[in-house]
Parts: C-alpha cells; sequence; structure tokens
C-alpha cells in the first residue's frame, strides 16, 4: 500500500496544484495557520461571548462537517472510473487494467484524503493555536487533546461519508436508510434532546473528559476507543460494500434535447447551452444531489436560528431579511455542482468559449434556486410569523444570490472546487462575500430598532452588489476567454 | 488561396518544448498528412492551428483567420476530430448530433444528422447515451459531428483509431471525395500504410521541430514505402 499511497499523494497534491502553482497550493495550510492564530488571539473575546464548551462543540460540529465533506469524494471515485477514456485519468481507475483491486484503491482513496485534508487543515489549525501559546497562555497539552479530539470527528464524518457512498453504489434504498439513520440521530439531540450530542460525536465526548474540561481518565479513553471503533467499523463496511468490479448502469434514454431546446425560447443565443445543461442534470442525477445540498444547508441554518433563539436563549432578531441574505451565500454550492457533472474537453473542437458556457450555468442557477429561494424565505418567515418584512427580503435574496454567484464565477470559472483552494483566490473570495454578506447580517437584526437607517444601510449594500455584479459579470469574458475546457 | 500558414511556432509546457519554430504552408485542396513519434509534437500543432492552444511564439493563419486572436472564428470554420473520443457523457448520439448543429447553425439541420448517422451506421445508438457507447462508436460520433456542417477544412487526430476495417474503408472513400471536391484534409496518424493512400503532402515531426516536408513520392526517395521513409528520417536523428 505504502507506495500506492505515495503516489495517490502526489497526484492528489499534482491536481490541485495545477490550477494555480504548487507554491500557490502550499499556501493554502499558511492561510489556515494565520487564521487559526488570529483565532488564538482574538479567544479571550470569542470566550466572553461564547462560553468554551460551546465552543468546543461548534469546533466538533464543524469537523465533522468538514469530514462528512471530505469523504462525499468517495462519490466522485464512481466519475473517475467512469471517465476513464477521458483526457485524464486517475490511479483509482487502474484496477481495470493492472491485477490490483479496485478495494485497495478504494481504501488507498480514504488514507490519501485522510492524510491530505489533516496535513492541509487540521494540522495548520493546530500549529496557529500552539503559535499563540506566548501571548494566550494555553496549555500546549490542551491543544495536542483538542487535536485528537477533533481527529475523531473529523474521520468520523468521513468514514461515514464513505460508508454511506458504498451503500449509494449498491443500492439506492440502503443510501436513503443510512442517511435517514444518521440525520434521525442529530434530529434526534437537535430536536427533542432524546440523545446527547456527545453519544453521536465521541470526539465531543473525549474532549469533554481532557484538560481543561477534566483530568484525563477513563471516560475519555472509553470514549476515544469507542470513536476509533465506529470509524474502523465503517470503513471496514465500506471495504465490504465496495464492488471490486465496477460497471456504470447503462442508462437507455429518450430523445429530449431537440423538445427542452425549444421550450428555451427566452434565453436566446443560450437556448442550446442551457436545454444541454438541464439534460445532463437530469440524467446524471445531479439535480437531486444540488436539491439536497442546497436545501440541506438552509434547513441547518433555519436550525441554527432557532437554536440560538430559543436553545441558547439569546435576543438575536433573526428576520425574513436575515434569511434573504443567507439564502444568496449557499448559491455557490449549486454553481460548484453545475460545474462537475461532466468533463467538457467537448467543448474544445466547437466554436463556444468557457465565457458562454459560464453564462449558461449561471442561466440554469437561476432558473434552479429562484423558485426554492423564495419558497424558503417564504417559508422561514410564516414560520416564525414575520412576513412583514418580505417585501425587503426578495430584493436582498434576488440580489445576494446573483452577485454571490457570478462572483464565484468570475473567480473560479469551470473549477470552482479546485480554484477556491487557490489562496489567493480564496481570500478574495472570503472577502467578497463575507464583507457584504456581513454588512447585511448585522443591518437585518436592526430594522425594528432604526428602520430608516437600515432601510438606507440595505439599500445601500444592494445598490454597491448590483454594481459590482455588472462589473464581473462583464469581467468573466477578459478573464476566461482563453481558457481552456480540458482539465 | 493558403488554407494554412504558420511561421516559427513554438509552445513550452513549463520546461517543455513540445514546438520549436514550425513554418508550415498548405494549399487550399491539399491532403496533408502529419507524421511523427510519440510525443513529436503532432496533436500541440494541431491544437494550436485549430484555436485550442496559444503559442508560445509565432504566428499562424487558418482560412486567412489567426487561430490565436480569434479561435471561436477558426472553430466555426473548420471540423476538428480531437485525439482522444469524448462526446458529452449524457447526451445521446442523434442528440449530440443536433447540439454540434445548433452551435454551429447548422442549416436543414435534421437531414444533415439523418445523413451521418445513416453513414455511419449509427442508428442503434440514437437511444444510448454516449457514456454506454464503445469507444468505436464514439469515435464514429466524433467523425460525424467534425463533417456536419461540411466544412471547408478537417483537422483530423488519428480519425481511423477505433474504426472497424469497414468503417475505416467508408472513412477513406469519403475523405478522397471530399478532397477531390476541393476541400482540405490536415491529418495526424500514426498508420503510414493508410496515410500513404491518402495524402498528397506529407511532413515528419520530430522533438517538435519539422525534419521532412514534401509529396509521398519526395519523401520516399529510394525507400520501399513511407513507413521505411518515416524508420530511416527519424531514425537518423536518434
Amino acid at each position: 500500500m505504502s507506495y500506492l499511497l505515495r503516489l495517490m499523494l502526489k497526484e492528489e497534491f499534482r491536481m490541485h496544484a495545477r490550477y494555480s502553482s504548487p507554491r500557490m497550493f502550499l499556501a493554502f495550510p499558511v492561510f489556515v495557520f494565520l487564521f487559526s492564530l488570529a483565532i488564538g488571539l482574538t479567544s479571550r473575546r470569542i470566550l466572553e461571548a461564547t462560553p468554551l464548551n460551546e465552543a468546543i462543540l461548534f469546533l466538533h460540529v464543524s469537523a465533522f462537517l468538514y469530514g462528512l465533506g471530505v469523504g462525499a469524494f468517495g462519490f466522485l471515485g464512481a466519475q473517475y472510473v467512469e471517465r476513464r477514456h477521458g483526457s485524464r485519468n486517475y490511479i483509482v481507475t487502474m484496477p481495470s487494467l493492472l491485477p490490483m483491486s479496485f478495494r485497495r484503491t478504494f481504501l488507498g482513496m480514504y488514507v490519501r484524503d485522510a492524510l491530505f485534508y489533516i496535513l492541509l487543515v487540521l494540522v495548520p489549525m493546530v500549529l496557529g493555536l500552539l503559535a499563540s501559546v506566548p501571548f494566550t497562555g494555553f496549555r500546549p497539552a490542551s491543544i495536542g487533546f483538542l487535536f485528537l479530539a477533533s481527529l475523531v470527528s473529523f474521520l468520523l464524518g468521513m468514514s461515514l461519508s464513505f460508508f454511506v457512498s458504498t451503500l449509494y453504489m449498491r443500492s439506492r434504498l440502503a443510501f436513503l436508510l443510512g442517511t435517514g439513520l444518521i440525520t434521525a440521530a442529530f434530529a434526534g439531540y437537535a430536536l427533542f434532546r432524546l440523545i446527547p450530542i456527545e453519544s453521536i460525536l465521541p470526539g465531543l465526548a473525549m474532549h469533554y473528559g481532557l484538560p481543561p474540561f477534566s483530568a484525563p481518565g477513563a471516560p475519555a479513553l472509553l470514549a476515544g476507543l469507542a470513536g476509533a471503533g465506529v470509524i474502523a467499523a465503517c470503513v471496514a463496511g465500506a471495504l465490504v460494500l465496495v464492488q471490486d468490479q465496477y460497471e456504470p448502469r447503462s442508462m437507455p434514454a429518450r430523445e429530449e434535447l431537440p423538445k427542452v431546446d425549444a421550450r428555451l425560447g427566452l434565453a436566446r443565443a443560450y437556448r442550446i447551452l442551457l436545454a444541454k445543461e438541464f439534460v445532463d442534470l437530469k440524467r446524471s442525477g445531479t439535480i437531486a444531489k444540488m436539491f439536497f445540498s442546497f436545501v440541506t444547508p438552509l434547513i441547518l441554518l433555519s436550525f441554527t436560528a432557532w437554536l440560538v433563539r430559543y436553545g441558547f436563549r439569546v435576543p438575536v432578531g433573526f428576520n425574513s431579511v436575515f434569511y434573504g441574505a443567507m439564502v444568496g451565500f449557499f448559491g455557490v454550492l449549486l454553481y460548484n455542482w453545475l460545474n462537475n457533472v461532466d468533463a467538457m474537453d467537448h467543448y474544445e473542437t466547437l466554436p463556444l468559449g468557457v465565457p458562454q458556457v459560464i453564462r449558461s450555468k449561471l442561466l440554469a442557477f437561476l432558473i434552479l434556486t429562484t423558485g426554492i429561494s423564495s419558497v424558503f424565505v417564504v417559508g422561514v418567515s410564516a414560520l416564525n410569523g414575520d412576513l412583514r418584512l418580505l417585501w425587503l427580503a426578495f430584493p436582498v435574496m434576488l440580489i445576494t444570490s446573483v452577485y454571490m454567484v457570478v462572483m464565484t464565477a468570475y473567480l473560479t470559472g469551470l473549477r470552482t472546487n479546485s480554484f477556491l483552494f487557490n489562496p489567493g483566490v480564496l481570500a478574495q473570495f472570503s472577502v467578497m462575500a463575507m464583507l457584504p454578506d456581513l454588512g447585511l447580517t448585522i443591518l437585518s437584526f436592526t430594522v425594528d430598532r432604526d428602520p430608516v437607517f437600515t432601510m438606507a444601510g440595505i439599500a445601500l449594500v444592494l445598490v454597491v452588489l448590483a454594481a459590482a455584479t455588472v462589473f464581473l459579470y462583464r469581467g468573466i469574458d477578459g478573464k476566461w476567454s482563453h481558457a481552456s475546457f480540458a482539465e | 488561396m493558403k488554407a494554412i500558414e504558420a511561421h516559427g511556432l513554438g509552445k513550452r509546457f513549463d520546461s517543455v518544448v513540445a514546438l520549436d519554430g514550425v513554418d508550415l504552408e498548405l494549399e487550399s485542396g491539399e491532403f496533408f498528412g502529419l507524421f511523427g513519434p510519440n510525443g513529436a509534437g503532432k496533436t500541440t500543432l494541431l491544437r494550436i492551428l485549430t484555436g485550442q492552444l496559444t503559442p508560445s511564439a509565432g504566428v499562424a493563419k487558418v482560412l486567412g483567420i489567426d487561430p490565436a486572436k480569434e479561435p471561436l472564428k477558426v472553430k466555426a470554420a473548420i471540423g476538428i476530430v480531437p485525439e482522444v473520443e469524448s462526446p458529452p457523457s449524457y447526451l445521446t448520439a442523434t442528440e449530440y448530433l443536433y447540439f454540434v448543429g445548433r452551435v454551429r447553425d447548422v442549416a436543414n439541420l435534421q437531414q444533415a444528422i439523418d445523413r451521418w448517422i445513416t453513414f455511419f451506421d449509427l442508428e442503434g445508438a440514437r437511444g444510448t447515451i454516449c457514456r454506454d457507447l464503445s469507444k468505436g462508436t464514439r469515435q464514429k460520433l466524433m467523425l460525424a459531428a467534425a463533417f456536419l456542417h461540411g466544412p471547408d477544412l478537417l483537422f483530423l487526430d488519428e480519425p481511423f483509431i477505433n474504426l472497424d476495417p469497414i468503417y475505416q474503408r467508408r472513412l477513406k472513400d469519403f475523405l478522397l471525395e471530399y478532397n477531390a471536391q476541393g476541400h482540405t484534409v490536415f491529418m495526424c496518424s500514426h498508420l503510414l500504410e493508410i496515410a500513404e493512400k491518402l495524402c498528397d503532402q506529407v511532413a515528419i515531426i520530430d522533438g517538435g521541430r519539422l525534419i521532412a516536408r514534401g509529396s509521398v513520392a519526395e519523401l520516399r526517395k529510394e525507400d520501399k514505402d513511407l513507413e521505411a521513409a518515416f524508420l530511416r528520417l527519424v531514425g537518423e536523428r536518434r
């Protein structure tokens, strides 16, 4: 395994580094280190607002979700295999040619992703906290325990994701049952407090059994062992379930493209590209993945707001304007999905430029999301008995959505996933996304205290965002006209 | 009129020199074959001339258009068969041809689609998405997509790969007829036997440089066939 793992790690590094440069890519952990150092240096103030146990809960939930996200790449294993005849190939597809088992490369993919993302994010995060020790007085041993415990949460998320991905390959029903069980466990904690969160996240239980919460002892050891056991069981389950001979299911299809094309007259020059987007989304099953990846964070957002207001009893006025602003932020996830449906090499032979295809994806995004976003904002406002601000929430939602997705398209073109690992692009993205979102969030909280100030502030932010959207949209041509479709 | 003009074309990929000062001129109506060992620069040259890659040095004109400055205009005027057959995974064969026809604004599109579906015997692939087609069928589809709009100039990168002898023959006949009508063909291939029967002008590229250029007869000289000439010319440089 060791030589295979080394090669897979090299492959992963080169794949990411190709989109910027090795130096720029290696700057990403430096970025994480500096961010973590800043958190450490400002921890006294942060802990005044958020008690340590809640901050640690937040850390473990984030590490778990991050692991789930990394593990979700396990789903891509099948896509890589299907793309083996394309212009790029990956080691994970080698079992079709060499006397090696797909189980072995699948395990390699798990270990590779675990090592790669631990080194990329968790290690620099911990080093950042360690660097803050001279100023904060944190005990290095506590930071070491934090690393170990958050590692358990991260690996748990990753292993669950890998396991569930193999269920998905075997049976859609088993997949739905598996994800349903995980969701039910979290809902059991979040909605009804039936299950303590520590029993869902053994890494958190382990952390609560270690300094600075308590002296190290049997509870922490048991929780750690339980976590390791679940991780090992998930990985073993995934290896048992993964099919050694991967065969893509053949899919009969009726001719739909001309009909969809005929229905999209309003899209004019982008009509045929848009029609292809919709047919691709439907047949590849991406539409369902997109739906869940958009709706899940919206539900999580509603739940978090509900928890803060009613669970923690913090009197924050989450109104429909706040939700309108937040909905825009999540659109980035959908734009990323739109870029991952299929390889785009074949466009190279046609009189099409990257900017045209980006625009068709922006149009698809607007058509797909506007309805869901509107229903969400109206629904959540109705549930909160807060329909009075809908007239303001709608323009906020529309303008932030369009701004966010156009800004993402401008910065990352057709390779969102990869370019966001480029620290330069990530820094620009963070500033351009967070500043307006933060502004709108703060303004939304003051709407009842000072309506005139709030309206004027929101109007100003929206005008600036609309102007920026036009500027960035026009800039897509200049930035991407010479880019290649080839991966 | 010159179909292709290239002067001092060069391409570097980091420290690798893929193309080094290539000069090339092709008259309209020529059937040109470019041969060379693996990694010699054939595909790189083809991709630069078709506007898929920007050269690091030199200039080119294809049908009077600079592919580096106006790649979309060049791609609209020509037909390209790429080295790797990679039609979109989730469209059926006919849907892909429909898509290409709509992008290229082909007149009488349905008629054109039917013609090429019949020519390559793709009737059975109508209801199958490209991901599930065999390599040979995908290659036929890429060929059909390149011919659909009846371009004056074709760029073909290994067009015979994956085709069975029946369709190799059919494609050869079509290309000869197409060329006889005054159209130009630029073809990269390793199949020297086929190329010898089709091409009237050939060139050999090695290490990013054109090392020989002329008619098939001029390159063969005293060699028994093009393959022997190729081995001699490339072998002399090894």
